[in-house]
């Protein structure tokens, strides 16, 4: 049996969709605060930072989405500068499936650098897990509710974790044209113990998303 | 010998019975004696069947028949003023009933004349079953006077207190009036049971009279459609929300409030002491106060705008359907025929 990939996949969704017309856009801006807290050797190493960025959503008929993000920023660890300071640059793409009109199936990769003037660090996961949208008090309104599951986490000079969930929280506000959304999320990363000591690592989030729909009527379904 | 005498008389009275006929026979026997001037024998015959004895079924208009007769027999006799009074027996029983110019003399006619001036009757001939398109025809009646008068002829519903006039004035003789099938109000008279009624007063003698015939109509169309019934209930959308709503709605914000709190203190590893709390915090607040906005928004607008808009769009689907419904059956009612059927009924 043939196998069909991806991109293939995609193209053969997305063109009949396209041809109906049911095709919509959302692109929008990110602006963030990060807090990056790894603690290796017992010694925790916390930095913060402010993270700007960029998401693409597009929404294809009634059932599928993909949304590419990116963004990244400087985490500093105290007010002075030291060698613990890094920057964070990520991009991920996720594609959903919309199973009720309340929850979607997602699953995606990203790919995460860690660098300073010392080194990088990569990091390469694949997750897949759900959005639940509940609709609240007005009908533009909903929250936002992510668990993901990352089967797959490569990082590059340390072993894969035995734990890593992501999970997230937000609300989400949907206008004739634009869409603003804020979301809070944690991503936890157990790595297995080694000589007597575990490297635990987190990386929590709040971003605010604005974001603009093209054509104006079309509303994608799921993007913060 | 009695015996033989009553035998011969049960032998010979089927046969005198038989030889004089029934009383059809006898008046048509009247009516040629009348003719040939045999006024003896045609008298005899005409008070055999008027008679209380006679053997035969005598009906009311042989009996009109034969009072008629019998008052131009009489008035060929001499007899005049006897002639008058069989006359007007014979119009107080049938107001229609005449004396045809060509088989009767002037005195009968006259003598007729004179019993017609002395006597005051309304008559109205019976309806026959009949059908007709009031868009094009017209319903007859015929309806007489014995003499000159003051004449009112009504048609009305047999319920109603008051009907439409198709006639008010002087009238002397027969009359012929045409109905149009509209009662007063200018629709098409409905089915159901009608009366006609004739209230006079004689121009010679002041006396009044009254006469009424009932009959039926029915109106005859194509089946009309029934239309859409009302919407229940059950057939449309809610338009507003249950008022428990607004409650959930503080629920739904504090919830999530409460999920954003609990994240970093259970998802979170304890080990680093962090998870990002302030930033949850944010969310946690924008949560609330998005449950309190929406618990005060849902309070004071409790409305569905797409139910509502769905539920319009029934209503006025309906309304149209209905519409168009009454137009085409309208348009059937439009070519309504009338079926006309004398009815039952006693007059004062």
């Amino acid at each position: 049996m043939a196998r069909v990939s991806g991109p293939a996949l995609a193209i053969l969704v997305a063109v009949p969709a396209l041809a109906a017309g049911q095709v919509s856009v959302q692109g929008g801006v990110l602006v963030g605060r990060a807090e990056h807290c790894v603690v290796d050797g017992g010694e925790l190493v916390a930095s913060s930072g402010t993270l700007f960025g960029g998401a693409l959503a597009v929404t294809i008929g009634e059932r599928f989405q993909i949304q590419g993000e990116a963004l990244g920023g400087g985490l500093t660890t105290a007010a002075a500068p030291s060698l613990e300071d890094h920057d964070l640059a990520e991009a991920q793409l996720v594609g959903g499936m919309h199973l009720r009109p309340w929850l979607t199936l997602q699953s995606g990769l990203s790919a995460r650098n860690y660098s300073n003037a010392l080194g990088r660090q990569h990091w390469t996961t694949w997750r897949i897990g759900a959005e639940a949208r509940v609709p609240l008090g007005f009908e533009s309104v909903a929250a936002v509710l992510r668990g993901y599951w990352m089967p797959v986490v490569g990082v590059s000079g340390l072993s894969r974790p035995d734990v890593a969930l992501a999970v997230g929280v937000g609300l989400d506000w949907r206008g004739h044209r634009m869409s603003i959304g804020a979301l809070y999320s944690l991503e936890r990363y157990d790595f297995a113990p080694s000589n007597g000591a575990q490297r635990l690592e987190e990386l929590s989030t709040f971003r605010v998303r604005i974001g603009m729909w093209w054509p104006p009527t079309g509303r994608a379904k799921g993007s913060t | 010998m009695r015996h033989a005498v009553v035998a011969v008389l049960l032998l010979g009275v089927p046969g005198a019975a038989v030889a004089q006929g029934n009383t059809a026979d006898q008046l048509e026997q009247a009516a040629r004696y009348h003719a040939a001037l045999d006024v003896e024998r045609e008298l005899v015959l005409l008070r055999r069947i008027i008679s209380p004895n006679s053997p035969f079924v005598v009906t009311h208009d042989q009996r009109v028949l034969a009072y008629k007769y019998l008052g131009a027999t009489l008035v060929v006799l001499g007899q005049r003023d006897s002639g008058i009074v069989y006359f007007r027996a014979a119009l107080e029983r049938d107001p229609f009933v005449d004396l045809e110019p060509q088989k009767f003399t002037p005195a009968e006619l006259d003598a007729f004349g004179e019993a017609r001036r002395l006597t005051f009757g309304l008559g109205i001939r019976a309806i026959p079953f009949d059908t007709i398109d009031p868009r094009t025809e017209r319903l007859g009646f015929t309806v007489l006077t014995t003499h000159a008068a003051d004449l009112r002829v009504e048609l009305r519903s047999a319920d109603a207190p008051a009907g439409v006039v198709l006639y008010q004035g002087i009238t002397d003789g027969p009359r012929e009036l045409r109905w149009d099938g509209l009662i007063a109000d200018g629709h098409l008279a409905a089915t159901g049971r009608y009366e006609l009624l004739l209230s006079g007063v004689s121009q010679l003698t002041h006396r009044p009279d009254s006469i009424r015939l009932y009959f039926s109509i029915q109106q005859d169309h194509a089946p009309l459609e029934d239309t859409m019934a009302a919407l229940r209930a059950e057939d449309l959308l809610p338009e507003q929300h249950p008022s428990t709503m607004a409650r959930a709605e503080l629920f739904k914000g504090m919830g999530i409030a409460a999920a954003a709190l609990l994240i970093p203190r259970t998802v979170a590893n304890g080990g680093l002491r962090g998870g990002g709390r302030s930033l949850a915090v944010v969310v946690a607040g924008t949560a609330s106060l998005t449950g309190v906005a929406g618990f005060v928004f849902r309070q004071r607008h409790r409305e569905i705008p797409t139910n509502i808009a769905a539920n319009a769009e029934r209503r006025a689907r309906r309304a149209t359907t209905n519409a168009a419904i009454r137009d085409r059956n309208q348009a059937r009612l439009a070519q309504t025929r009338l079926i006309v059927a004398p009815a039952a009924g006693v007059g004062p």
